[in-house]
C-alpha cells in the first residue's frame, strides 16, 4: 500500500514540479532583489563528538575545549549546539569524578560550570545530526536543540572522533558518509540557513570527509589527509588515557592568547599548524570560499561579533497635548476605535482553513468528531453516566430474552 | 488553476494618487491635466527602472484637483472622483500639524495617497506628511516646485517608505517562518547590591504596546513577554570622562556589550520552533559605572543611549536618577521605575522597533527638493508606513515561499527512492492556493489581506519543506549493501549454483543416453 500511495503521489509531485519550474520565472525576477546583499548578523557553533567509551576520552575533551573557547569568545549557549556522548565525567573509571581535563597539568576543568549539552548519550546519531543541520525536527523539539540560523549566520561545525576514507564513525554503530554531509550542506545552502560555514574535522583521514562538498560559502579544514592518521598529543598517566588530540591542542594554543577584541585572521590560524608537530598534514579547502583568508578574522566564526546600529532618536508615541495617564481604567476608554485596517476577503482565508480541517478528518474521524461534539454538549456528566448505567439493565434483559 | 500562477512579472501593486492645489489663484494657466501630466513625468523620472518588488506598477493613476476662488476643476478621470470639498481649506491654521492632519483625514477619506499643496503667504515652505495617507505642502511655492515636491513625496515617501530604493533587506524582516514574533522585554539589574529596579510592565503593555501590536497584525502575529533579571553585568568596558562627568562607552564597544554568558535572555516558553524572538533589553548599570553614556564617533553623546542589532533586538541603557546610592542601608533599595521614565524608555523602544523593521526612528525625511517632517502615530506606525511594510513583507514572503517550494521539488526529484507523505503534498497545495490569493489581492491593491495570505503561504511552504519525514539520509551505499547481505546469500547461492551445474551436467548425460537409445530403436525397427 505504501508503494501505491507513493506511485500516485509521484504523479502529483511531477505536475507540481512542472508548474513550479514555470513559476521559476516569477521567482527569478525576484531573485535579484536579495541575493548578494546579506550581512553577517550572528554566529552559530555546532560541536559534535562522535565517540563514546572511556578510551575515547580525548575526543570529548577536544569538543569541550572548543566549546569553552567559543563561549569565551562570545557565542552564547543559545547559539551553540553541543552533541556529546557525555559518558566521561561520571564514568566509573574516572579517577577525578565530574572533571574532564585536556592537559596533564589538570589546570583547567572543562566540565566545571555552565556546560549545556544539547544532545547527549544515545541522542548523538547521524539522523539527529542531519536533523540539526537541515532543520527538520518534530514539532515538539525545543528551541535549544534547533539550529535556528538564518541567511546572515556564520556557522562553525566542528567534528571529532574516529574517521576514515569518506566516512566518520558515529558512536561505534553508524557512519556519516561524506556525500551525505555534502547533501545536507547543499540543502542548508538552498534553504539559506547560513552565509558562511567553517567545517573543522579532527579525525584520521579527515580531509576526505569534505571532499564532496560543492556549495559556495563553505570553508573546510581537516587534521589529516587521505591515508594519514591523526594522533593524540599526550598521555595523562594519572587519568590513564590520552587527553587531547594534536590538531585540537594546537588550535587551542592559538586561541588561548586571543580575546574577543582581537582580529587575527584565519590564515594565521591555518598556517600555525606545523606538520611535523601534528605528525600529519592539516589540509584546508578554500575553493568554495570567495573571500581571502587574510581578510577574515577568526572571530567571524569562533567569536560572536554582532552588527550594531545606533538608535538616533526616540519615537514619540503620544502627542504633546495628552499626558500619560496612570489609571488603567481610563486607558480603556481612551482607545479610540480607529479605522481598523480592513481585511477584505476574509472569507477566502476561512475557506482555506476549512479545507484544511475537512481534509484532515477522514470519514471515520468525521463520525468520531461528531460523537465528540455531542459528548461535549452534555453538561451534567454524572447524570449522563448514571442514565447509561441504568440503560444497561433493560438491554441485558432484551439480549437474554432474544438468545433463549 | 495552476496555470494562473504563471506570471513572469515581479509583484507590483496598483496605486492611486491624488494631488490637490489650493490657492493658486494667480495662475490661470494651471489646468489639472497639465499638472497631472507633469507630476506623472516627474514621478517616472524618480522611480527606478525596472521597478522593485513591492512598489507601484508603472501606470500610475493621478487625479488632480485645482481649488481656487473660481471653484474646483478636476481632471477628467472617469473612475475615481475626488472627495475633496471645495473651499474647505480656507480657514485651516497650518501651524497645528495634528489638527490639519485630522481635518484632511476627514475630508479626503484616507484611502488614496494625496498631497495637498497650499499656496500661502509665508515665504518658508513647509512639507508635512501626516499619519494617514496624505501630506501637505504650505508656503509660497511655485508651480514647478510644487509639482517636484508632490512627485517626490509620492514616490520617495509613500511608495518607497522614505528610503532610496524602496527595498527592505532581509535582515530587517524579523518575522519568523510561522508568521510569529515574540517580543521579549528584559529589565537587567547589573548589580543588585547597588540598587534593584522593577517596572510596571502591565500598564505599558496595555496602553502603549497593544495598539502597536494591533497595527502590525497583518504583517506578523506578535506576542509579548517580559522578565526582570539580576546580576547581569555587561562584558565591554567603559572609561570615565571628566568633561561629561560620566562613564563613556563608544560605538566600538557595542558589539561586545551583550554579555551572553551572564544574560540568560533565552528563556522564552511562548516561542515555537520557528518563531522569531526579538530581545528588548533595558540595562541598568551598577553604581561603579553610573551614569553610563554612549558616545558616537563624531564625539556627541547619544540622546537615546540605545542601539539595535538586526534580527536580534535592541538594548537601552537607563541610568538611575542622579546615581544616588543609599549608602546607609545594608540591603539594596527596591525601587520602581517611574511612569514618566518608563514612558521615555518606551519611546526609545518604539524607535528601535521601527528600526528593526527597516524604518527610521526619527521623524524627518530629507529629499532632493527639501525636507519634510513626518508625523508620529500613536500606533507606532503610520498608515502609509504600514502599507509599505505590508507590500514589502508580501514580496518577501512570496519570494521565500517560491524558493522553498522550488528547493522542495528539486529535493524530491533528486531522491526518487524517498517516500513523500500525502500531508506534504496537501501543504504544498494549500501554500500555492494562499500564494495565488495573495497575488490576486495584490493586484486589487488590498495590501493587508495580501500580506496575511502571503504569510500563510510561506508558513505552509516551510512546514512542507521542514516536514520531519523527509530525511534524505542514504546509508545504502553499494559497499554497505554488499557487506550486509553477502553473508546471508553467498554461501547459499554457492550451493545452489553448484547443484544447478550438477543437474545440468546430469541432464546432458541423460539426454545423450536418451538420444542414443532412440536412434537404436529406430535402427531396430
Amino acid at each position: 500500500m505504501r508503494f501505491k500511495m507513493y506511485g500516485s503521489f509521484r504523479c502529483r509531485m511531477v505536475l507540481l514540479l512542472l508548474f513550479l519550474l514555470l513559476d521559476c520565472n516569477f521567482s527569478n525576477c525576484l531573485a535579484d532583489t536579495s541575493s548578494e546583499a546579506t550581512t553577517h548578523t550572528n554566529n552559530w557553533a555546532v560541536l559534535v563528538c562522535t565517540s563514546r567509551f572511556w578510551f575515547n576520552y580525548r575526543h570529548m575533551a577536544n569538543t569541550l575545549s572548543l566549546y569553552r573557547t567559543v563561549k569565551r569568545l562570545g557565542i552564547p549557549d543559545e547559539r551553540i549546539i553541543l552533541m556529546l556522548a557525555d559518558d566521561m565525567a561520571c564514568n566509573a573509571r574516572n579517577k577525578y569524578p565530574a572533571q574532564v581535563f585536556n592537559n596533564e597539568n589538570h589546570k583547567l576543568n572543562l566540565y566545571g560550570d555552565n556546560v549545556e549539552v544539547d544532545y547527549r548519550g544515545y541522542e548523538v546519531t547521524v539522523e539527529n545530526f542531519f536533523r540539526v543541520l537541515t532543520g527538520r525536527h518534530e514539532n515538539a523539539v525545543p528551541r535549544s536543540k534547533r539550529l535556528l540560523s538564518d541567511e546572515g549566520s556564520h556557522i562553525l561545525l566542528y567534528m571529532t572522533g574516529h574517521g576514515g576514507d569518506e566516512f566518520l564513525k558515529f558512536q561505534d554503530s553508524e557512519e556519516l558518509q561524506s556525500h551525505d554531509l555534502a547533501d545536507a550542506v547543499k540543502q542548508m545552502k538552498e534553504k539559506r540557513r547560513f552565509k558562511e560555514l567553517l567545517i573543522m574535522v579532527d579525525t584520521c583521514q579527515a580531509a576526505t570527509l569534505f571532499s564532496q562538498l560543492q556549495s559556495p560559502g563553505v570553508l573546510a579544514i581537516g587534521s589529516s589527509m587521505k591515508g594519514e592518521n591523526s594522533y593524540s598529543h599526550h598521555l595523562d598517566s594519572d587519568v590513564g588515557v590520552s587527553v587531547v588530540d594534536r590538531f585540537t591542542f594546537y588550535t587551542l594554543g592559538f586561541f588561548e592568547r586571543l580575546n574577543m577584541y582581537n582580529n587575527d585572521s584565519l590564515i594565521s590560524l591555518f598556517s600555525s599548524y606545523n606538520p611535523s608537530m601534528l605528525m600529519s598534514t592539516a589540509y584546508y579547502r578554500t575553493d568554495l570560499y570567495q573571500r581571502h583568508l587574510e581578510e577574515v578574522p577568526v572571530t567571524n566564526f569562533f567569536g560572536s561579533v554582532m552588527e550594531m546600529i545606533h538608535t538616533d532618536s526616540a519615537y514619540s508615541l503620544l502627542s504633546r497635548k495628552e499626558s500619560f495617564r496612570v489609571e488603567i481604567k481610563m486607558s480603556a476608554d481612551k482607545s479610540v476605535p480607529d479605522k481598523k485596517r480592513l481585511m477584505d476577503n476574509p472569507s477566502d482565508l476561512d475557506q482555506i482553513s476549512e479545507l484544511n480541517i475537512e481534509d484532515q478528518h477522514g470519514a471515520l474521524k468525521r463520525i468520531w468528531s461528531t460523537i465528540q461534539k455531542e459528548m461535549e454538549k452534555v453538561e451534567d456528566v454524572d447524570a449522563f453516566v448514571s442514565y447509561g448505567l441504568v440503560l444497561i439493565v433493560p438491554l441485558l434483559a432484551v439480549s437474554m430474552w432474544l438468545t433463549w | 488553476m495552476l496555470s494562473a500562477q504563471i506570471e513572469s512579472n515581479p509583484l507590483l501593486f496598483p496605486c492611486h494618487f491624488q494631488a490637490i492645489f489650493v490657492g493658486f489663484d494667480s495662475k490661470p494657466s494651471m489646468t489639472p491635466d497639465a499638472l497631472g501630466s507633469s507630476i506623472l513625468s516627474q514621478m517616472t523620472k524618480l522611480t527606478s527602472k525596472p521597478p522593485q518588488c513591492g512598489t507601484c506598477s508603472t501606470n500610475y493613476s493621478i487625479a488632480v484637483t485645482v481649488d481656487s476662488s473660481l471653484g474646483c476643476i478636476q481632471t477628467r478621470n472617469l473612475e475615481d472622483t475626488s472627495s475633496w470639498r471645495c473651499g474647505s481649506m480656507g480657514t485651516t491654521d497650518f501651524s497645528d500639524d495634528e489638527g490639519v492632519d485630522k481635518a484632511l483625514a476627514d475630508s479626503l477619506g484616507g484611502k488614496v495617497y494625496s498631497v495637498v499643496v497650499v499656496h500661502g503667504d509665508r515665504e518658508e515652505v513647509r512639507a508635512v506628511v501626516g499619519k494617514y495617507r496624505h501630506a501637505w505642502v504650505v508656503g509660497r511655492v511655485s508651480e514647478a516646485e510644487a509639482v517636484a515636491r508632490a512627485a517626490e513625496i509620492f514616490v520617495k515617501v509613500f511608495v518607497n517608505g522614505g528610503k532610496e530604493e524602496g527595498l527592505i533587506h532581509g535582515e530587517f524582516m524579523p518575522v519568523g517562518a510561522d508568521g510569529k514574533i515574540v517580543l521579549s522585554f528584559n529589565l537587567l539589574n547589573s548589580d543588585p547590591q547597588d540598587w534593584v529596579y522593577d517596572w510596571d510592565f502591565q500598564s505599558i503593555d496595555e496602553t502603549l504596546l497593544s495598539p502597536v501590536i494591533e497595527a502590525l497584525e497583518s504583517v506578523a502575529n506578535i506576542s509579548v513577554e517580559s522578565q526582570v533579571l539580576y546580576h547581569t553585568p555587561k562584558s565591554s568596558f567603559s572609561h570615565w570622562d571628566d568633561e561629561q562627568e560620566s562613564y563613556i562607552f563608544s560605538t566600538k564597544d557595542l558589539p561586545f556589550f551583550v554579555n551572553s554568558n551572564e544574560w540568560h535572555l533565552d528563556t522564552s516558553i511562548a516561542a515555537g520552533g520557528r518563531s522569531k524572538i526579538l530581545q528588548i533589553v533595558v540595562y541598568i548599570p551598577s553604581a561603579r559605572e553610573c551614569p553610563l553614556l554612549l558616545q558616537l564617533p563624531n564625539g556627541e553623546i547619544s540622546k537615546t543611549n540605545g542601539f539595535i542589532s538586526p534580527m536580534w533586538g535592541g538594548v537601552i541603557v537607563w541610568n538611575p536618577k542622579d546615581c544616588l546610592k543609599d549608602s546607609e542601608s545594608q540591603h539594596p533599595l527596591r525601587r520602581t521605575i517611574s511612569q514618566q521614565d518608563l514612558q521615555k524608555v518606551f519611546e526609545v523602544v518604539m524607535g528601535q522597533f521601527r528600526q528593526l523593521f527597516g524604518l527610521k526612528s526619527n521623524n524627518v525625511y530629507v529629499g532632493a527638493s527639501g525636507t519634510s517632517s513626518l508625523l508620529a502615530s500613536e500606533r507606532g506606525f503610520t498608515e502609509w508606513e504600514l502599507d509599505v511594510l505590508s507590500r514589502q513583507h508580501t514580496c518577501f514572503n512570496l519570494h521565500s515561499c517560491a524558493t522553498t517550494l522550488g528547493s522542495l521539488s528539486r529535493l524530491v526529484q533528486s531522491l526518487p527512492r524517498m517516500i513523500i507523505m500525502d500531508e506534504i503534498g496537501k501543504q504544498v497545495m494549500y501554500s500555492l492556493e494562499a500564494a495565488t490569493l495573495a497575488r490576486s489581492n495584490a493586484s486589487l491593491g488590498l495590501y493587508d489581506s495580501s500580506a496575511v495570505s502571503s504569510r500563510q503561504a510561506r508558513y505552509l511552504a516551510e512546514d512542507a519543506f521542514f516536514h520531519p519525514s523527509i530525511m534524505s539520509v542514504s546509508y545504502y551505499s553499494f559497499e554497505h549493501c554488499f557487506a550486509v547481505y553477502s553473508p546471508f546469500f553467498l554461501p547459499v547461492s554457492m550451493h545452489v549454483l553448484l547443484a544447478a551445474l550438477r543437474e545440468w551436467r546430469r541432464y546432458k548425460q541423460e539426454n545423450k543416453k536418451y538420444l542414443a537409445w532412440k536412434t537404436k530403436v529406430k535402427k531396430d525397427s
